[in-house]
């Protein structure tokens, strides 16, 4: 179990790393969005193999449960993720009305800028 | 017994009031201004407390270490939230001075008090995830305030500081994960014991490096700063002040807390790769510096190459180049903030900042320029100026440590600073054109120069009075590596002292 | 535009509305030891209001609601704050909590009470406010009318501002979707 969530790990990572070098915008989101869910993946991997433990919901004390921390942990990453995501939307959406383009590079076109 | 929520409380409650408040008035700005001065007030009373040896120690919600989260408050904390709130006022009151209420933004004031509130709860938390948590506040209010009042050539650098810190906290949690296998716990003391036990396995390393690379990315060090230089000069005068003053200086903090406080001091490696990119920072980024036209431009890159000598002092890791590097950050806040803020108005006094079409300034406002020059020779280091026993000190630490490399590359970037801050003095002042329009007839400048003018009173104080700062600097220095007596602290406050310290 | 002019997805979209909020009401009282709570609470209204929306379109909305997201959100947090902040009366902790259970209540039995709610409350309006004005906002300038509606205007932007929809509308432009990005 813990290898293969490695394994997701490192391929979400590339993906997210390769999306966010594109020059579309969309894509420069998607890998925004992958980037964060990676990084809580890696808090969650943390609370070690689930393998016959219950979820941190105290409904039988005697089974043994997952440690919860990284559950909370990741709860707020996420918060705080979908609130960052939002920002991110809007200001590729401002850049996109502002500039007239979705394309990163046109961006940062020198002749224009100067 | 809360006295360590103070300083993150105030901000909170004075946004939340400024929210409702809706529309910018001059009631409103009274009722910032006190609670800015309010802020400064608690936080002066937190520094005198703790400079007589105390730490508060503030357990939320009390639950016990490891699942609730601990609020600490040290003397180098008290010192930060200090000069956080300085430099809030300070950027509160030129803010005023600058702006008419009618123009004002209503969300200016709201969006710097929960930035306020991010700063000082990254200075004030004792436990990882919160310090992320803390990051993360910071960040999305400095994004919002990046474009608030930005147009579309700013928005379009507003884009790549908010790219890079996405990228930078999530390495952060990532760290934060492999913190809490590494040792079980995300509460600094902890760490800090259990770390010990830890001392050679190689995934601390890799941890330390992690941290390097996030709080790297908030401090601006080498590979990782381009972010900074243009995106600073697109916000409003008073809020590049603030940033230019804090957010840069809260990663360096992060820095010291982590690899003085919470991480084992036989890191090495990271020691000397953190000396090694600072010294690259400081030279790099003081080209930088003079390839720039515009105040703001050339002040920007100035902030890294600051930053260079910091996070020297913190590369070499003796007990004396941290208070160094203490010194060093009291003096850079207040300085590099006061700088933004005069090249401000002369901004406002010319009508641009391109030191071409400038000048006129000294034959006009010799006040302005006699500001100036007291802390443009500060950030340079000209004895006595406050910028000089910083510098002195790294340099000494230096040579007792043989960098000699380390030492040149600081004292060439000094003198680049020197000549870099004279192109702005032969620019803005001491050219005398007839073409160039100077508007004293705007009478805002007086009001803005008086604000410069109290800064620059902190700073010569800072400079003549630097005997007893650099005692001040030492004592926090010492307390900063002092990790059994923290964890002491906290660890008794939350009654588990002598607990189960195997990971 | 006032969403899809469909009778079925209407009257459908009205009665869901309340289902969702009695099911989101449902998890913000069983939040503190179950699974559950004011932050999935407060996402489940703002699907229903999000629902609602695409029913009634947006503007019809905003006349119905008659409050502002922002200030909802606002209030949510002060309301955590100052629930957060209580016990400090007391000298006890920032943020500390207490509960306490009801036994022989009438018609309901025992049950189990405690600050913790009232935050949950608190998160509960903070997270239908942020969510509602995120989409509100998304939605209308991605159809073209104001993000922000006169009121909170004159409470947020500044005199000096231009409202960058504005610019778009008046181009000739015909109304496509123009946040389709080009395939490179």
């Amino acid at each position: 179990m813990q290898l293969e969530t490695a394994l997701l790990i490192g391929v979400m990572f590339t993906v997210a790393t390769y999306l966010v070098l594109q020059r579309s915008f969309v894509k420069i989101l998607f890998g925004f969005l992958i980037l964060t869910n990676a990084a809580n993946f890696v808090v969650l991997a943390m609370s070690g193999r689930p393998d016959g433990k219950v979820a941190p919901v105290v409904l039988d004390p005697q089974s043994p449960m997952v440690d919860p921390l990284p559950q909370a942990l990741i709860l707020t990453a996420i918060v705080i993720g979908f609130g960052v995501a939002a920002y991110l939307v809007f200001l590729l959406y401002r850049l996109f009305l502002d500039q007239k383009t979705t394309n990163a590079a046109e961006l940062y076109d020198e002749k224009e800028s100067g | 017994m809360n006295w360590p929520l103070a300083p993150i409380l105030l901000p909170l409650l004075t946004a939340l009031v400024t929210l409702f408040w809706g529309r910018s008035s001059l009631p409103r700005r009274w009722f910032v201004a006190v609670s800015a001065t309010m802020q400064l007030v608690v936080a002066l009373h937190l520094t005198a407390d703790t400079v007589l040896g105390r730490t508060f120690v503030l357990g939320l919600g009390a639950w016990p270490a490891q699942f609730g989260i601990v609020l600490v408050v040290d003397l180098l904390s008290a010192i930060m939230l200090s000069l956080s709130a300085l430099i809030t006022l300070a950027s509160v009151l030129y803010g005023y001075a600058e702006t008419s209420v009618r123009l004002e933004h209503p969300l200016r004031a709201t969006l710097t008090q929960f930035l306020v509130m991010g700063i000082n709860l990254t200075f004030c938390t004792g436990d990882l995830f919160n310090l992320f948590v803390a990051f993360e506040i910071m960040l999305i209010a400095s994004y919002a305030l990046l474009t608030l009042e930005a147009d579309d050539w700013d928005i379009k650098h507003a884009f790549p500081y908010v790219a890079i810190n996405l990228f930078g906290s999530a390495l952060f949690i990532s760290a934060c994960g492999l913190a809490y296998k590494l040792f079980g716990t995300l509460n600094f003391a902890e760490i800090s014991l259990r770390a010990a036990l830890l001392t050679g396995d190689f995934r601390l390393h890799l941890l330390a490096l992690v941290l390097i690379v996030v709080f790297g990315i908030k401090a601006g060090l080498f590979p990782l700063y381009y972010w900074l230089p243009n995106s600073y000069p697109t916000l409003p005068i008073p809020t590049s002040a603030l940033f230019a003053g804090m957010l840069t200086k809260v990663g360096v903090y992060v820095l010291l807390r982590m690899f003085a406080t919470v991480l084992p001091h036989e890191l090495t490696f990271a020691h000397t790769l953190l000396a090694w990119l600072a010294g690259a920072t400081m030279v790099l980024a003081v080209m930088g510096a003079i390839s720039r036209n515009f105040i703001r431009g050339i002040l920007s890159f100035h902030i890294l190459s600051q930053i260079g000598f910091m996070v020297l002092a913190i590369g070499f890791f003796t007990p004396l180049s941290l208070a160094a590097c203490v010194f060093y950050i009291v003096h850079h806040i207040v300085v590099k903030s006061s700088l933004f803020l005069i090249g401000g108005v002369a901004l406002r006094l010319n009508g641009t900042d391109d030191l071409d079409r400038m000048g006129n300034l000294w034959k006009h406002t010799p006040w302005l320029g006699l500001l100036f020059l007291f802390q443009a020779l500060s950030l340079a280091g000209i004895p006595p100026l406050s910028g000089f026993w910083g510098k002195y000190l790294i340099v000494v630490v230096g040579l007792q440590e043989r960098e000699y490399w380390l030492v040149g590359a600081s004292i060439l970037a000094s003198i680049l600073t020197l000549f870099s801050m004279l192109k702005i003095w032969n620019g803005a002042f001491w050219t005398v054109s007839n073409s160039v329009p100077l508007r004293t007839g705007d009478r805002r400048w007086v009001g803005m120069t008086t604000v410069v003018a109290g800064l620059t009173v902190v700073s010569l104080v800072i400079g003549f009075g630097a005997e007893g700062v650099l005692r001040i600097a030492m004592q926090a220095a010492e307390r900063l590596c002092d990790q059994q007596g923290y964890a002491r602290e906290v660890l008794a406050y939350l009654g588990k002292a002598g607990g189960n310290l195997s990971p | 535009m006032t969403g899809p002019q469909s009778y079925i997805f209407k009257t459908v979209a009205r009665f869901l509305f309340f289902l969702v909020n009695v099911f989101a009401l449902y998890l913000l009282l069983r939040g503190h030891n179950f699974p559950g709570g004011g932050f999935i609470a407060g996402l489940a209204t703002a699907i229903s209001l999000i629902l609602l929306s695409l029913a009634i379109g947006l503007e019809e909305l905003h006349r119905v609601m008659r409050f502002d997201p922002v200030r909802l959100a606002a209030a949510g947090l002060t309301l955590a704050v100052v629930t957060g902040a209580a016990p400090m009366l007391f000298d006890r902790p920032f943020l500390e909590h207490f509960d306490m259970h009801f036994s022989n209540v009438p018609f309901i039995g025992g049950f189990h009470a405690g600050t913790p709610l009232v935050f949950d409350v608190g998160v509960y309006l903070v997270v239908v406010g942020v969510a509602c004005k995120i989409i509100f906002a998304l939605g209308k300038s991605t159809q073209r009318l104001r993000a922000l509606v006169a009121e909170e205007e004159a409470r947020y932007s500044s005199r000096v501002e231009q409202p960058i929809e504005e610019e778009v509308r008046t181009e000739p432009e015909p109304a496509q979707n123009p946040t389709i990005p080009d395939a490179t």
